[in-house]
């Protein structure tokens, strides 16, 4: 019997009762599976802790439902809606295109612009060959002929290249010229490369065209299970490209690759990809300028904004010159939508509480990966709890499937600790379908910029852990908040990044009182927008982690389930977006840290990101600013200066990831420091961001920014924040089962933010007279 | 889990291993580079060209143009020489042939075309399909006879010869063919040996066959009658030239096409392996076997007409051996090795007629060395050679170099990222400045306390350890959640799973930790 597998999601992460909601699920090696709905109450099974409570709840989904292994498309590409076949050209015409390959040689063949099927060997294509050499082939079903260039293509750097077929003379003629200029590719002029080969072959054959769609990077090939789908996808760069009913003549080409006006004759399509921006970005329509209106639509998001051939170094952003910016990146390992066929349809029902619930989905065994959770959070439909957890979704998706331990070779000196990988991991790090994260490089080692939940991720269902820190990590993580909160029997409710997004400063006005995450890292605009709002018109916010506030994302109002992200410059960053490439093609925005656009997060939550270092926690010791009157309430049922000397996460309450007051970032000049870590090996290094230059000494045991802060700051109209600035904070709480000091103070900021008028301590701010 | 940090033994400065009285390799370092003393033509760039072969998809001697990795310049390469030679070696024997005065020599080289040609449909059986059938020479034969006795008795002109032999052929080849499918190996040779040993005893003593004349002569021929000696052998050498040369053409059609990769896939005692993988094996065979049992057969007709006749040596046993003598010398599965092979038996074994029997002693000492020294022939030396050139190579490297230590200047030119090379060099220097770090105490330290604040000893073997790369680094797999734990090696290339290492199971991550220090820090003193 095979091995049973069952992978799903759902494809709404955030739902009201009353929502309808649709379950995908794949199952491989049975055909049924039983689910049952659960409330998700603590996720992290380290002994030390509660471990993994759930509790199942009523509903009509629970019962068996067929299911059947269901295939992801990989890859992404360019579509072309063609329903009059006017790309399905059989006499004389020339396909062209400026591309700037970066696996050229990857030893399978890569389509670029055609109508190829690669099952039936009909129809034609400008591709490159497994060699790495540019090629035009085509076929008329039972033979393929091909044309090769004479040199091969250079990666990383921009060409013109072009085939066109003369149904007279049956002859086909590549042209190929590089594009290099002192900006556009990875060298420069003066290395001695020719990049020019002109080739003139006579073809057996004549093109056949049936079913095959006009496709940018890839070609459709058939699978008897599958059906239809695309293959010899592309790495690489295509800038503007299209298609004349003729044979081009040199000279033509060489016209239309200067860039100048292109002939009218015999045009049948030339897709402009610098058209279509506006200052909100652009989204995946390819405009057909041509007399047809041939506009293609990208799948699996080709990464737009990027810079083309024409860049000229000067323009950093799409929305200073759009016409240089036609550069369309395509991947072969990219996967955004999984695109499954509902497995089966759940209503929320209106009796459901707000809180993290999960469909399990179980066959066989039920054990290993014949269990699934699939995570879905439930809000209020109408507000009535006085706390609300803000649950980081966005910052779950930044993660969803990261592949650090398997192909980062920065992780165990980071981390400090070699991994611990487990079942589910090594199952994801073998299938591409599970597409990757925002911390992962495609297979060229480009950076991934989009990332989506509508796919299973792994990494957000219970009991995970992040296997290269050893410690629970994103959402198992904050449900020791949750824990927590059911734990304290607080009235909660939860809400996600998508409806703070969405909403803005009404999805959070209701609540009196709202926790973050262990790690809210990624924000959009309109979310650090509304927080700050909150906070300022008297909302109360306990930042329950560390490294929060960091990134700047985007998300495009049609595909909420998409969120972009470009790491450049500073900043902890798994990699690096390329010149000319800082901002979000979603909303024209400059992406990377939020510090270096003006709002460090010590601007609002007092604190902001100063080390790492995972493979040790500390404890906390109280600062003496904490005796101040004004504060020293928190710390009302804690015994002695150290605090937080346990935790889940390698056993302190100060670790993993830490943040630090900061007056220079902004950082509110009344703040206060309750308590402070130190101590922290020199695996914990000051953030990059924070050191124009290197010099010995950055570690832990020397460096006095490498620390946790818990501060503590007043805002208007009684608002307030509390923050723990550290990842490890959320893990401590379930220590002795939630009888601890650190669930203890936490305790105390909840309590005293959901009364309403002042907060305790307000009246202790008169001019000190001491005498000791 | 606080306790204070385990000290352990003394400093050593890392910069040691760096000063000039460091330990350095003793190697003597010669200078490299190999001057091009012959021309390249560079690339076409901007001009237009490109030939094609007639009615193939095929550019003439596969001309391709790479990037001169060490002047970048573009330059065409010749990937496949075999044209050139074959048309100037053919050219060569046209040409010298009118000059040649010895009627032996043209009458030897008349037999040369006719078992260079044999042995080219021979070797679609015996080196493409990899089955060890010794029945061609009798599928000739049978086509020799038939014909010479249609030809005899019934007036059939010399031009049919070769069509009704091929005749003779597919009927003979098809019944040959059926017990390949059923029988392997040594059967198979014993099978078809049999069988021309059948033919043998049955035309010698056959009276139809010319048990009495020794042979079946009287065929009509395609010799004009009027010509003198010389011309009517010039004229036989030319035709067996034709011959040898439309084998040629037949051998390259089916080899280099589908039907030729098919049976390559499918070689004796691999038949499941390519079954599985959706070839045909058995039909294919059966394909090969009556294609060149016609040409076989188309060959034997020719026989007829050149020989005016056929003789019952055509089976004989000494013939298939000088045969295999021609394929074992020239080299199993190459068109080139079946005519030179061809060439240098016949030139042997006609030729040097005086020398009676001690030539094919000669021939059998020459098969011999071939067998003893060369792996497949004359025509399997340029890859030998290569292959013993390599070994060379490495030996010479191995007394030179050190293990993972700096490379030579002949291991830099084979490498194309020059950061590798420093890399080498820096690796060595940490390495040999790391294991002398390595003590009983720093394993307790470790041992004791695997993640947090160590020594700076125990701290730079862990930097070393932890920042290397992905292939085969060590990790752990939790096999049962906080109870069991393994070590596996990452594979560093996704998509590919890591591997278990070992059996071993660790109770605690603490001990799976210092489970993996211990296996790097042996890997470290092996180094």
């Amino acid at each position: 019997m095979a091995q049973i597998k069952i992978f799903g999601y759902c494809d709404r992460l955030s739902v009201k009762p009353g929502d309808a909601m649709n379950f995908m699920v794949s199952a491989d090696g049975t055909d049924r599976i039983s689910a049952q709905l659960v409330r998700l109450i603590h996720g992290d099974e380290h002994p030390t802790g509660p471990g993994f409570v759930e509790r199942e709840i009523q509903s009509t989904a629970n019962r068996e439902w067929p299911a059947r292994k269901q295939y992801t498309q990989v890859g992404s590409f360019l579509r072309v809606a063609d329903p009059q076949n006017r790309l399905a050209l059989s006499e004389s015409f020339t396909v062209y295109a400026y591309i700037q390959p970066t696996l050229p040689a990857f030893n399978v063949r890569q389509a670029l612009v055609g109508r190829w099927s690669i099952d039936r060997n009909e129809g034609y294509c400008l591709g490159i060959n497994p060699k790495g050499y540019l090629e035009f082939w085509m076929g008329d079903g039972t033979e393929v002929d091909y044309v090769g260039a004479e040199i091969p293509l250079v990666a990383n750097v921009w060409y013109f290249v072009a085939a066109s077929y003369d149904a007279q003379t049956r002859r086909v003629t590549l042209y190929q010229e590089g594009m290099l200029t002192r900006y556009n590719s990875l060298l420069s002029k003066v290395t001695p490369y020719d990049y020019r080969s002109h080739v003139t072959e006579p073809m057996r054959v004549k093109p056949r065209n049936q079913d095959a769609p006009f496709i940018v990077s890839g070609a459709q090939d058939w699978h008897e299970l599958r059906g239809h789908f695309i293959g010899q996808c592309y790495c690489g760069k295509i800038d503007r490209h299209g298609v004349y009913a003729k044979a081009l003549s040199r000279e033509a080409l060489d016209g239309i690759r200067s860039g100048r006006e292109l002939p009218k004759d015999g045009l049948v399509a030339h897709w402009d990809t610098t058209k279509g921006y506006d200052a909100r970005g652009i989204g995946d329509t390819v405009l057909d300028v041509g007399p047809h209106g041939l506009h293609s639509v990208g799948y699996n998001k080709p990464i737009r904004g990027q810079t083309g051939w024409n860049w000229n170094g000067r323009e950093d952003c799409f929305r200073l010159a759009p016409e240089q910016y036609g550069g369309i990146e395509f991947h072969v390992d990219v996967m955004i939508d999984s695109n499954w066929e509902p497995t089966f349809a759940f209503t929320v029902p209106e009796s459901l509480r707000s809180g993290v619930y999960a469909m399990r989905l179980r066959a066989g065994d039920g054990t290993g990966l014949a269990e699934e959770y699939v995570v879905f959070f439930v809000r209020a439909a109408q507000p009535k709890a006085k706390v609300a957890m803000l649950i980081p979704t966005a910052s779950y998706l930044a993660y969803a499937n990261e592949h650090l331990s398997f192909d980062a070779q920065i992780i165990q000196p980071m981390a400090g600790q070699p991994p611990i990988v487990a079942e589910i991991d090594v199952e994801m790090y073998k299938n591409q379908e599970f597409g990757l994260s925002t911390y992962d490089r495609f297979i060229d080692g480009k950076g991934v910029c989009f990332t989506s939940y509508r796919r299973p991720i792994v990494n957000m269902r219970p009991k995970h852990r992040m296997s290269s820190m050893g410690c629970t990590w994103q959402f198992p993580a904050d449900l020791s908040i949750i824990g927590w909160l059911e734990a304290m029997a607080y009235d909660y409710e939860v809400l996600t990044d998508e409806d703070l997004h969405r909403e803005g400063l009404a999805a959070l006005a209701p609540y009196k009182c709202v926790l973050t995450g262990s790690h809210p890292e990624y924000f959009s605009e309109p979310m650090l927008d509304a927080s700050e709002d909150y906070i300022e018109s008297g909302g109360r916010l306990l930042y329950m982690g560390g490294n929060g506030f960091y990134w700047c994302v985007g998300f495009r109002d049609d595909q909420p389930w998409i969120m972009e992200v470009r790491k450049l410059d500073s900043g902890s960053r798994a990699w690096e977006a390329k010149p000319g490439e800082h901002y979000l093609q979603t909303t024209g925005e400059k992406s990377g840290l939020w510090k270096n656009r003006g709002r460090p997060p010590q601007k609002i939550l007092g604190v902001g990101f100063t080390a790492e270092g995972f493979e040790e926690s500390r404890p906390f010791r109280r600062m003496p600013d904490s005796y101040h009157r004004t504060v020293s309430w928190i710390m009302d049922g804690v015994e002695g200066e150290v605090f937080g000397d346990f935790g889940l996460a390698r056993g302190g309450a100060a670790g993993v990831e830490l943040d630090r007051y900061d007056l220079k970032l902004g950082t509110p000049p009344h703040t206060k420091i309750l308590a402070s870590s130190g101590g922290h090996s020199d695996n914990y290094i000051l953030v990059v961001e924070d050191v124009v230059y290197m010099h010995p000494g950055f570690g832990g045991t020397q460096e006095p920014k490498v620390r946790a802060d818990v501060t503590y700051y007043t805002a208007p109209n009684h608002g307030a924040v509390f923050s723990t600035g550290s990842i490890a904070w959320g893990s401590a709480l379930p220590h002795n089962n939630f009888d601890n000091n650190v669930s203890r103070i936490t305790k105390n900021v909840v309590d005293a933010f959901l009364k309403d008028g002042p907060l305790p301590g307000w009246g202790w701010i008169a001019d000190e007279k001491q005498w000791r | 889990m606080f306790d204070k940090v385990w000290k352990s033994a003394a400093w050593k400065n890392p910069q040691d291993v760096w000063s000039s009285a460091g330990a350095r390799s003793k190697a003597a370092l010669h200078p490299v580079g190999r001057l091009r003393w012959y021309y390249k033509w560079p690339a076409h760039s901007s001009n237009l060209w490109r030939l094609r072969y007639p009615f193939t998809r095929r550019n003439v001697l596969r001309l391709r143009g790479v990037y001169n990795p060490k002047s970048l310049r573009a330059e065409k390469t010749i990937v496949d020489r075999r044209p050139v030679y074959w048309v100037l070696g053919l050219a060569a024997l046209a040409a010298i042939a009118p000059f040649v005065e010895s009627s032996t020599l043209l009458a030897a080289g008349a037999i040369f075309g006719i078992y260079a040609a044999i042995n080219l449909c021979w070797m679609l059986i015996v080196g493409t399909a990899g089955i060890f059938s010794l029945a061609s020479p009798a599928v000739v034969g049978a086509a020799a006879y038939g014909s010479a006795y249609l030809s005899i008795h019934y007036g059939l002109p010399w031009w049919a010869l070769p069509f009704v032999g091929s005749g003779f052929g597919l009927i003979f080849g098809t019944l040959i063919a059926l017990p390949a499918t059923r029988l392997d190996g040594f059967y198979y040779a014993l099978l078809t040996l049999g069988i021309n040993e059948l033919c043998r005893v049955y035309v010698v003593q056959s009276k139809l066959f010319g048990s009495a004349t020794g042979g079946l002569y009287g065929a009509d021929s395609y010799f004009p009658e009027s010509w003198s000696e010389n011309h009517q052998l010039l004229l036989g050498f030319y035709a067996c030239m034709l011959l040898m040369i439309g084998a040629l053409f037949l051998y390259r059609f089916v080899n280099g096409t589908r039907l030729g990769r098919i049976l390559r896939a499918a070689p004796e005692k691999k038949e499941a392996f390519a079954e599985a993988t959706g070839i045909n094996y058995r039909a294919a065979r059966i394909r090969v076997f009556i294609i060149s049992s016609i040409a076989l057969g188309f060959i034997g007709g020719f026989y007829a007409a050149h020989f005016r006749g056929a003789s019952p040596s055509l089976f004989s046993f000494d013939v298939v051996l000088l045969m295999l003598a021609m394929i074992v010398i020239g080299g199993l599965g190459r068109a080139e090795g079946a005519v030179v092979g061809t060439l240098i038996v016949i030139f042997l074994e006609k030729y040097f007629l005086e020398w009676g029997p001690m030539r094919l002693i000669l021939i059998g000492f020459i098969m011999m060395m071939t067998v003893l020294f060369l792996r497949n022939g004359l025509f399997g030396t340029k890859l030998q050679f290569r292959a013993w050139r390599n070994k060379k190579k490495s030996e010479f490297r191995s007394t030179r170099s050190e293990k993972g230590g700096e490379m030579l200047p002949e291991e830099a030119t084979e490498t194309a990222d020059k950061d590798q090379i420093y890399f080498r060099r820096f690796d060595k220097m940490q390495r040999d400045y790391l294991k002398g770090l390595i003590d009983d105490d720093v394993i307790e330290e470790h041992r004791r306390r695997p993640l947090g604040q160590h020594s700076e000893q125990l701290e730079r073997l862990l930097v070393y350890f932890r920042r290397a790369g992905q292939v085969d680094k060590y990790a752990i797999t939790m096999t049962k959640p906080f109870k069991e734990y393994r070590i596996v090696a990452l594979s560093g290339q996704r998509g590919v799973a890591p591997r278990l290492v070992d059996d071993k199971i660790y109770t605690s991550e603490n001990e799976a930790y210092h489970a993996v220090f211990l296996r790097r820090v042996q890997d470290l003193l092996e180094s």
